[in-house]
């Protein structure tokens, strides 16, 4: 078992400073994933609070069988970000003059950048053509829905679908 | 939507593009099923290298404070958890009730084939002992399979059922040597009967090792992992001869 696993495991026991510990290893990342894709900082630390009072709920359903401790932490917190980012969406529609295109670019830009160049993802998602990776990389990194790319990319909602259907298999070949 | 490759499904839900009750329906195959459990693990660690991506920032000096003050209390997210929580991440509970009402019908049933297995070991008097034994059930407990896996990694595999495997597609054998490791394929089943299937490379079978038959393309999966619907599954019991 991982170190993360453990805690979660002792989470799941009632120990509270485990999950302290949970929080001070992995909460600046996490509030960096949440900032990339709500993009205002508080709603970005809500959400980390939320995941992690989920976490500490949940802690009891972890099953380290079925998957990584940190890919299950992750999981919550991204599932909670997208819940709020749909759930804005719907409450206040954001005009078109809104949307920060450039700032979006950047955040896409600075998270390929970093990725690290030795690994298969990077390697893998070189080999798809521009468009589909980065609407790849902006439902995963900004939490961005087949709509959303569709209107940045001025292209049919239809054709999106396909094109990242055809890059994931493309990915998962080449990962594979 | 529903007819959607296993594989897509997977990787859009990993994305954020798949919608509540598609995450709904996945959570609740990988509850019930480990082969997709770890599939879905696996994508989700192929785009997990996205998340280091991320900027490590400074939390505000009362976020714990914050958090270990909700930890008790029940009512300040239960509002708006109860509403968007729940499409958010599956409940759990009400799946592990509907496996457990699956595994109750199927225990019957492993236990009648567990003595059938006994009389079909002793009758056929093996050359080589078991390592370990499974029978395979389909989703309405009944035995379709009994795969015996030797110790030097032959698993032979005895049909119980026809199988209605369409005019393209073969059935193909899995396990999983290792709880936390990716399905392994054992081979195909191309003629639609029985078999013995030797691979190397394999650590010798071990009681609680899954076993698997999933419907494949023809030749077998394109991706190496199981990716059509499962005819049969049963973990392994080491006989006792």
């Amino acid at each position: 078992m991982t170190d993360h696993a453990r805690l979660i495991k002792a989470c799941a026991a009632g120990d509270r400073a485990a999950l302290k510990r949970l929080m001070d290893a992995e909460g600046g990342r996490m509030l960096g994933v949440a900032t990339r894709m709500l993009r205002r900082s508080d709603l970005a630390e809500d959400a980390v609070q939320d995941a992690m009072v989920l976490v500490w709920r949940r802690a009891a359903q972890y099953d380290p069988d079925r998957g990584s401790a940190s890919g299950w932490v992750y999981t919550i917190l991204r599932n909670r970000c997208l819940t709020m980012l749909r759930n804005e969406a719907r409450e206040t529609p954001t005009a078109p003059e809104m949307i920060d295109e450039t700032l979006e670019s950047g955040v896409l830009d600075t998270a390929w950048d970093r990725l690290d160049t030795a690994s298969d993802l990077k390697r893998c998602l070189e080999g798809l053509d521009d468009g589909t990776r980065r609407a790849i990389l902006s439902s995963y990194v900004l939490g961005h829905s087949h709509g959303e790319i569709a209107g940045r990319m001025k292209a049919p909602l239809g054709s999106v679908k396909s094109w990242v259907r055809r890059g994931l298999s493309k990915l998962r070949e080449c990962l594979s | 939507m529903t007819d959607r490759p296993l594989d897509i499904l997977i990787d859009e839900c990993v994305l954020g593009l798949a919608g509540d009750d598609d995450i709904a329906r996945l959570e609740a195959m990988a509850a019930s099923d480990p082969m997709i459990a770890a599939r879905l693990d696996i994508a989700r660690q192929k785009f997990a290298p996205l998340d280091a991506t991320a900027d490590d920032m400074p939390l505000p000096d009362d976020f714990w404070v914050r958090i270990d003050a909700r930890l008790d209390g029940q009512s300040d997210m239960d509002a708006p958890v109860a509403t968007a929580d729940r499409a958010e991440v599956v409940d759990l509970n009400a799946v592990r009730t509907q496996a457990a009402r699956w595994r109750v019908s199927a225990l019957g049933g492993i236990a009648a084939a567990l003595v059938m297995t006994m009389v079909l070991a002793w009758s056929f008097m093996l050359p080589q002992e078991q390592a370990v034994v499974a029978v395979l059930l389909n989703d309405r407990g009944e035995a379709i399979a009994l795969v015996e896996g030797m110790p030097d990694n032959t698993t032979r595999v005895t049909l119980l059922e026809t199988q209605n495997v369409p005019q393209d597609k073969v059935m193909q054998v899995w396990t999983k040597p290792e709880d936390d490791g990716p399905p392994v394929s054992l081979g195909l089943l191309d003629t639609g009967r029985s078999r013995t299937l030797t691979i190397d490379g394999l650590p010798s079978p071990n009681a609680q090792q899954l076993y698997e038959i999933t419907s494949e393309p023809e030749g077998g999966s394109p991706t190496n992992l199981p990716t059509g619907p499962i005819l049969g599954k049963g973990f392994a019991k080491e006989p006792l001869i």
